[in-house]
């Protein structure tokens, strides 16, 4: 087996010195604090969970959704490499044949159990066909039963990303 | 004998063997599409180029036959170019769709091109496109985008099973493998081309699907389809908070039973492991309690001893059998293998056979009767009938036995409540054991998968009578089996590893 070889970034002197970066991010939290004291009413703590973050970044990783093609149905096509690389084992997928002429193999089954998720972004990460996601901006999940933490593929697919895309 | 030299290691070579042959013998990569050890030489894929000292240019193992003093690079810069060239071809028109892809994780052209591929793409122009998902009968289906046009499947039909269902047509990149018009590839072997393939092109209807192949843990066993005893890889998993489920057979090259191949209708028989399994004990077609069905058996053989009769399958392994008959021997009582399982159309002059049952000659070796005459015979005065391995009561029924009847088999029946007792035992790749085929070839089946469910092990019974603490296949060959003259100084180490032939 070969390995293929990406190439990295951040290899510059500067990079590699690691101090400056520390000292541009020192230099942040030092300019908070001095805002912060100088101004304690206008502090960015929220009162959670009565008041919810508007400022999820990005790269934030929240619970999974399964994305869409641009005609809508489902863009998974049950390769299982989410599942294997999954270090939490709790990617539960079931393949069929895809006969509507998009495809020739999508998911039956596609759950994922979240008591059982380390939210490693590691299946999005092995995905090769962008199917799945974890920008739902869902970063709370909350139920009564064991059962209910486990995702199917119907919940999975109406999420959206907390930007609002399909 | 030719002495030849490989990447500056000398190896003892057969003269005028095809090089890939022994180079292969040896252990030595050698990327191929086309060449099969079944199906010989092509020369159509060139992906087994080496680099001969003396020759300009690579030569192709598969063609070049051996000579000593041979000088040859199998590695190298040069030679990986080489393929890297070939296998940029090869992908042309490839849709490289492994995600979806069957053979993804036991493919070829995977493999080689992660060893030498060139990763990038330099192709700006649409790729040519053929019918995927094909239909090609007999549970295969072709998908001409991936196929490497090594026709390996085409020369399988040709000269294997001569039944000539596949063939290439139309030229250059546009040619695709295909049935005659109006025809399907139908012939008991055809599922074979599906192994023989080294890409995706040929999938199995029946597999597809349903687990990728890097979860499958492949055990040696052999089929009980009929009395061949075909050498088989069983592939299992174990997912998570499920049961152990079997999802195909494959065959294990044995040259002397099978060869590289095994029929469709054994590949197939891989489903009884799954399905319709008898998963509780019954008395009088009342659900029991597992310890208390066993107790209960126990009972029934103290009280009829020497009025009980064995009926025994040819489907049990020959240490089954041969514990049963020591059971037998003790209590007094009789012990009989009739089985009418004969199927005349099944058998043809490849691999499959009339007798449908994997061990019928350990019966004639053990000398445990086995003709209708003899079970009429035994059946006199009998009490008492346990079927091991079997469910077809019938067959005493018929011969006007009214007694007591115990089952003991691994598959669901129906009118349980007629019968005294029945219990489950384990199936046929759920324990190990030894199978002497129709042309005396006895080999070891070592596939022991461990099923959810309570089932008894044949050893595992006869122990609890005879409380001897005989459990495993290799106690009970150490404890007498090995001393029967048939198996002449074999013994159980040998067996494990290797099929052999027992006299006569
Ligand atoms: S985030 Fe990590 S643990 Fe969770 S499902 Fe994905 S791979 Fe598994
Ligand atoms: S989500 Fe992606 S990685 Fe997982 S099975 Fe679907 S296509 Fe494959
Ligand atoms: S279908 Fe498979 S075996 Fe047949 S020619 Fe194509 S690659 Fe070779
Ligand atoms: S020939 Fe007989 S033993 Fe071989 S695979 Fe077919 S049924 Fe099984
Ligand atoms: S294996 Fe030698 S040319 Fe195909």
């Amino acid at each position: 087996m070969g390995i293929k070889i990406v190439p990295r970034y951040g290899k510059s002197f500067k990079d590699k010195l690691y101090l400056p970066a520390i000292f541009a991010g020192m230099k942040t939290t030092m300019s908070h604090f001095a805002k912060n004291l100088s101004d304690t009413s206008n502090i960015k703590t929220e009162c959670y969970p009565e008041m919810k973050p508007q400022d999820i970044t990005q790269r934030y990783r929240g619970v999974h959704r399964l994305t869409h093609r641009d005609d809508g149905s489902v863009r998974c096509v049950a390769c299982f490499m989410c599942a294997t690389a999954c270090p939490a084992d709790c990617i539960f997928i079931e393949g069929k044949e895809r006969r509507d002429g998009i495809d020739e193999k999508m998911p039956a089954v596609f759950k994922i159990d979240l008591l059982e998720c380390v939210f490693c972004g590691g299946c999005v990460e092995a995905c090769p066909c962008d199917a799945i996601r974890m920008d739902t901006g869902i970063f709370s999940f909350v139920a009564k039963r064991r059962k209910d933490f486990v995702l199917d593929k119907e919940q999975l697919l109406a999420h959206k990303s907390f930007e609002g895309e399909k | 004998m030719a002495t030849i030299t490989v990447d500056g290691k000398e190896i003892y070579a057969n003269d005028n063997a095809l090089l890939i042959e022994e180079l292969l013998a040896n252990g030595i990569n050698i990327p191929h599409f086309c060449y099969h050890p079944s199906l010989g030489k092509d020369g159509n894929c060139r992906m087994c180029m080496v680099e001969i000292e003396g020759k300009k240019r690579p030569q192709i193992a598969c063609d070049t036959p051996v000579k000593d003093g041979m000088i040859i690079r199998t590695k190298g810069e040069n030679i990986a170019r080489v393929k890297r060239q070939i296998l940029e071809l090869e992908l042309i028109n490839h849709p490289v769709d492994c995600p979806i892809c069957d053979q993804a994780g036991e493919c070829s052209l995977q493999n080689y091109y992660m060893d030498v591929g060139l990763y990038d793409s330099r192709l700006d122009t649409a790729k040519n496109k053929k019918r995927k998902h094909v239909d090609l009968g007999a549970n295969v289906m072709l998908d001409q985008d991936r196929c490497v046009l090594c026709t390996r499947c085409v020369r399988f039909t040709k000269n294997i099973t001569k039944t000539h269902e596949l063939g290439v047509v139309v030229r250059n990149d546009h040619s695709y493998i295909s049935t005659f018009p109006g025809t399907k590839l139908s012939n008991p072997y055809a599922m074979n081309v599906i192994d023989l393939c080294p890409v995706g092109a040929l999938t199995s209807k029946d597999f597809r699907f349903h687990q990728r192949v890097w979860f499958l843990k492949p055990e040696v066993a052999i089929c009980d389809g009929c009395s061949r005893g075909c050498s088989l890889l069983v592939d299992h998993n174990k997912e998570k908070y499920k049961d152990d489920v079997v999802y195909r057979y494959r065959p294990k090259f044995n040259k002397n039973v099978n060869g590289y191949f095994i029929c469709d209708y054994g590949r197939l028989s891989y489903k009884k492991e799954n399905e319709n399994r008898l998963l509780n004990a019954y008395i009088r077609g009342m659900e029991s309690e597992f310890e208390y069905a066993i107790l209960k058996i126990e009972r029934l053989l103290k009280r009829y001893g020497p009025k009980t009769l064995f009926l025994v399958s040819p489907t049990l392994s020959l240490e089954e059998i041969y514990r049963v008959r020591t059971l037998a021997h003790k209590l007094d009582a009789a012990i009989n293998g009739f089985d009418d399982n004969f199927d005349e159309d099944f058998k043809d002059d490849m691999l499959r056979q009339s007798d449908k049952t994997p061990n019928r000659k350990t019966l004639k070796f053990l000398a445990i009767n086995d003709s209708k005459e003899d079970l009429l015979r035994d059946l006199k005065g009998k009490e008492f009938v346990l079927l091991i391995g079997r469910d077809d009561i019938q067959i005493i029924k018929e011969m006007g036995y009214d007694g007591s009847i115990g089952v003991m088999n691994y598959r669901d029946f129906k009118e349980k409540e007629k019968i005294d007792i029945v219990i489950p035992i384990v199936s046929h790749t759920s324990r190990q054991g030894t199978f002497i085929n129709c042309d005396n070839y006895m080999q070891f089946s070592s596939c022991e998968i461990q099923k959810n469910i309570q089932a008894l092990k044949v050893l595992e019974f006869v122990e609890t009578i005879l409380n001897d603490g005989r459990v495993t296949c290799e106690d009970v060959w150490e404890g007498g089996l090995e001393d029967e003259e048939f198996l002449g100084d074999i013994k159980f180490t040998q067996i494990k590893s290797n099929s052999m032939k027992i006299g006569r």
